[in-house]
């Protein structure tokens, strides 16, 4: 158990000692509870020799660390085994490098992805990533988790952007992947394997990352549907008709009401299609056309069309992944996006009740909320999800559910592989345990 | 007469006689890959699916003999030659492509699909393989994902790696599992990330799912003729920053231009000092307009002509100097050095003044073709190998142009590995540590000492030393170590 339980905290006292800044207040502490397990000390690192003087103090003693960024998915994951120290990194939060000609730019893992957006904004480029609540969510952090957003058909995830990496491993030493060249097979993709990682391998210090430019023109269609049944099927018409849209979305009118309340005003409490397209005007006025003609075959008509609040809508749309955590169980289902209708369905078979659903039609993720769900139900439907290629997790939920049923699923073929990666880069088993797949 | 190895037997007994090559004559084939290096294989097995790939390497082992995988060969940096010889598994026989999932946007392939072949079949479906090297007519997916290859059109689309989403993994010890899935939703640490780029040193990939992406519906070449290096760069620096991101930015220079001419008719006058090749697709609409503007900037630099294609035909053409450039080397000396730097791109027209000025220095003619818009040059360095002390001093030229790479912030190789040539540059760019990493990455998959060695990592023992020994001059010129 952790220590703030045990009141063991001796282990810890010379961590003052290190560092200026611990923090031991308890209540100041629970800001970093991970699934209910509160640490006994936070160290709030200002430098990346913070991070390996904490990493070497931690193994030392033998004491378990999770790193935060802006801690939007501190729950992600099982239960930690043991937490001894948070290391929080919120406060590296600098430009390293930015050339802007060279469209890569190098910054410290605390720094948020709205600050980073409005960096770039500057000089006409992004980085193509949805997060969920960007102006908290910092890129060590989205790297960690390393997942694509609502836009991961035509941009992919955090590890397509990626090109360097700095890191410091579970014994302190600081080490770096990749470099700061959009090519490059010099040495093995260490920024990869840690993309996902969870904060299992090392504590990712420093992200450099490859960048677009702005397009001209961004354009949003939002059309209701009369059931998420029927917005799905539509927009799976529309992302094989238009293939290079750029977002294509299907709500249910659970997650229509819930994006409403968030910013996106083009939504109404019905169910609903989402359709993106950027690039030159024209270019992206003929794609959803394309589109739009899709969606009408299907059924579906009266588009409302918005230029102005895009950001605001689509940030609206993938903030919901975090929307609500406490009160339901939030279920992420990924699959070959043909496959799509048919995992939704039998999700509504076998789920008494769903409050909202979220379907990237052109790229096979759905996100699912309901007020409930036990483990058998959970385990039952990864085995008709199977078949289909898919993969369900569970995204966040109460506890007694995450210490009933795994939240990554079974063990899949690569879990030797996986044992051995973490064996090699964490022997003693102090970052993170236990919060991974298979119990890594 | 031969006779056959204990080891050789028990290769022909499990994947029989036809598939087992061990004659001194015929395993000259796998002594080169168009490198300076050369490496003897003792033997040369080639499976024809997952069991016998399994089975040649658990033999492999039983004899302690070292293994190579090799794809076609064309990798240009040592990495498909046995270094310790031993046997050389060549997949070149597990050349289907299995499935083309047209609405999910993939295709699973055997690992000696070529390249090209891939593309082609994907065409059928409106679809294209983004990833195309300028051997995509020979080299092959298994070799693509083992040096994570880009191509001219990776610009907009990425390398390998942003288009392998699971693999069937043949493991150094002989396991197989299939890792990464249709949506990289398998939960856990991204294995399939690891593999590719690692240069056959962890597995062999049995069987690949690829992702595929839609093919344009329009495409403009432009080709613009400069009478400097610099007025190209200037340009490809003015396309970049106007916020278009072009399908393909490719640049050749004079002595490619000299070499090219007269065997493929391009039609490029002589003394003009570089021509760039400039791609955009999409949607129709968008390539109209976005080759207009592309047009309007190349036209700023005051090119000597430029040319815009965007009939297929014609396109490929325009294509012709810039594919058939390493071929036509030919014309002007018998052997070439390819070099595979890599630049943040903003610094490839000091980098190439750079190339020329060691070029000069140790007296050598220089080709250069580039993928200008990645910062991705190749500098072929031009020379007779029967020339006494020209491959010595190729080899030394080739060290002090990968180190000005590296001084300049970039890295020794983007797209073909660092294999057996650029070992020992490594520490250029990469500390102990780092490097510590990487090798317990490598021991994650298994006892791979003797599985492809003396690839990547510096100081393997019992390691031919051709290059080495030059390698040692440029490092005892400029320091083991930069860390940039």
């Amino acid at each position: 158990m952790a220590g703030a339980e045990t009141g063991d905290t001796a282990r810890l006292d010379s961590l003052s000692s290190l560092f200026d800044n611990v923090d031991s207040d308890s209540e100041r502490l629970r800001r970093y509870a991970v699934d209910d397990l509160v640490p006994d000390g936070a160290v709030r690192a200002t430098e990346i020799e913070d991070v390996e003087r904490l990493q070497s103090f931690a193994t030392e003693r033998d004491l378990s660390v999770i790193a935060h960024g802006g801690r939007t998915m501190r729950d992600l994951g099982m239960p930690p085994r043991k937490y001894d120290v948070a290391l929080d990194l919120s406060a590296l939060d600098q430009v390293v490098d930015y050339e802007p000609n060279d469209f890569t730019i190098t910054v410290q893992a605390g720094m948020t992805l709205a600050e980073l957006q409005r960096h770039l904004a500057t000089n006409g480029q992004f980085l193509p990533l949805d997060h969920p609540h960007f102006e908290r969510a910092t890129l060590g952090g989205i790297c960690a988790v390393g997942r694509g957003g609502l836009r991961r058909g035509s941009f992919g995830g955090p590890r397509d952007w990626l090109i360097g990496m700095r890191m410091v491993k579970a014994d302190g030493t600081a080490i770096k992947g990749g470099g700061k060249v959009v090519k490059n097979v010099s040495g093995y993709d260490l920024p990869k394997l840690f993309a996902g990682s969870l904060g299992t391998l090392g504590v990712i210090v420093e992200v450099t990352l490859k960048l677009r430019p702005q397009p001209a023109s961004d354009q949003i269609v939002a059309l209701n549907a009369p059931t998420f049944e029927s917005a799905l099927a539509a927009s799976r018409a529309a992302a094989n008709a238009a293939p290079f849209l750029n977002g294509c979305v299907a709500l249910s009118a659970g997650a229509s009401a819930n994006a409403h309340d968030l910013g996106a005003k083009v939504l109404h409490d019905q169910p609903a299609i989402l359709l993106r397209a950027n690039g030159l005007e024209t270019a992206a006025s003929e794609v959803l056309a394309q589109a739009l003609r899709a969606v009408r075959d299907a059924g579906i008509d009266n588009p409302e069309r918005t230029t102005t609040a895009i950001v605001e809508t689509w940030q609206a749309v993938a903030d919901l992944e975090l929307q609500n955590t406490e009160a339901c169980v939030r279920l992420r289902l990924g699959l070959p996006p043909a496959n799509l209708p048919r995992g939704q369905r039998i999700l509504a078979d076998n789920l008494p009740e769903v409050t909202s659903w979220v379907a990237a039609a052109d790229s096979g993720l759905m996100l699912v909320d309901v007020p409930t769900v036990d483990a058998d139900t959970v385990k039952t439907l990864r085995t008709l999800l199977g078949p289909l290629q898919g993969r369900l997790t569970i995204e966040s939920g109460p506890l007694e559910l995450k210490r009933a049923v795994d939240v990554w699923g079974p063990a899949g073929p690569g879990a030797r592989l996986m044992h051995n990666v973490k064996a090699q880069f964490d022997p003693s088993g102090i970052l993170s345990p236990g919060r991974f797949v298979d119990g890594i | 007469m031969k006779t056959p190895t204990p080891l050789v037997l028990d290769l022909i007994d499990a994947i029989g006689e036809e598939a087992v090559v061990w004659h001194d004559e015929d395993l000259l084939v796998y002594e080169y890959d168009g490198t300076i290096d050369r490496g003897n294989p003792d033997v040369i097995a080639l499976p024809a699916n997952t069991v016998d790939v399994v089975s040649l390497i658990k033999i492999a082992n039983k004899y302690e003999a070292p293994v190579t995988p090799r794809g076609a060969g064309t990798g240009l940096s040592g990495g498909a030659l046995a270094a310790k010889g031993g046997v050389i598994i060549g997949m070149n026989r597990m050349r289907r492509i299995l499935d083309v999932d047209p609405e999910n946007k993939t295709a699973l392939v055997q690992p000696g699909v070529v390249n090209l072949d891939l593309g082609s079949e994907a065409e059928r479906y409106g679809l294209a393989y983004a990833p195309d090297p300028s051997s995509q007519r020979a080299c092959t997916i298994g070799g693509n994902i083992a040096e994570n290859a880009g191509g001219p059109h990776t610009l907009a689309w990425g390398t390998t790696t942003n288009h392998v989403l699971a693999l069937e993994l043949v493991t150094a010890d002989g396991e197989v599992q299939w890792i990464g899935h249709d949506t990289r939703d398998e939960p856990g640490y991204d294995l399939v990330g690891c593999v590719v780029g690692s240069e056959g040193t962890v597995g062999i990939v049995t069987q690949a799912l690829v992702r595929l992406v839609p093919r344009p519906t329009a495409v403009r070449t432009m080709l613009a003729i400069y009478d400097s290096v610099r007025q190209a760069s200037n340009a490809v620096s003015a396309v970049v920053a106007s916020g278009i991101v072009p399908a393909a930015l490719e640049m050749i220079d004079k002595m490619t231009i000299a070499a090219v001419e007269p065997v493929l008719n391009t039609g490029f006058p002589l003394d003009a000092e570089a021509v760039l090749l400039v791609e955009v697709d999409g949607p129709e609409s968008q390539v109209e307009a976005e080759g207009a503007r592309v047009e309007g900037i190349l036209n700023r630099f005051e090119p000597r002509e430029l040319r815009s294609a965007t009939d297929p035909e014609e396109r490929e053409h325009l294509w012709a100097g810039r594919k058939g450039a390493i071929g036509a080397l030919g014309q002007i000396m018998p052997n070439y050095y390819l070099l595979d730097g890599v630049v943040p791109r903003t610094q490839l027209p000091d980098v190439l003044d750079g190339v020329y000025e060691i070029a000069e220095r140790y007296r050598l003619p220089v080709a250069n073709m580039f993928h200008a818009g990645d910062g991705n040059l190749h500098p072929c360095l031009l020379f007779d190998e029967r020339e006494p002390g020209a491959t010595e001093r190729v080899l030394d030229a080739g060290g002090e142009i990968m180190r000005l790479c590296v001084d300049a912030g970039g890295a020794i190789t983007g797209e073909h590995g660092v294999g057996l040539e650029k070992r020992d540059y490594l520490p250029w760019i990469f500390t102990e540590a780092d490097m510590d990493t990487m090798k317990s990455l490598r021991a994650a998959f298994g006892p791979t000492e003797n599985f492809n060695p003396c690839k990547i990592f510096p100081k393997g023992h019992g390691c031919g030393e051709a290059g080495h020994q030059h390698a040692q001059h440029q490092i005892a010129k400029f320091g083991p170590k930069a860390f940039v």
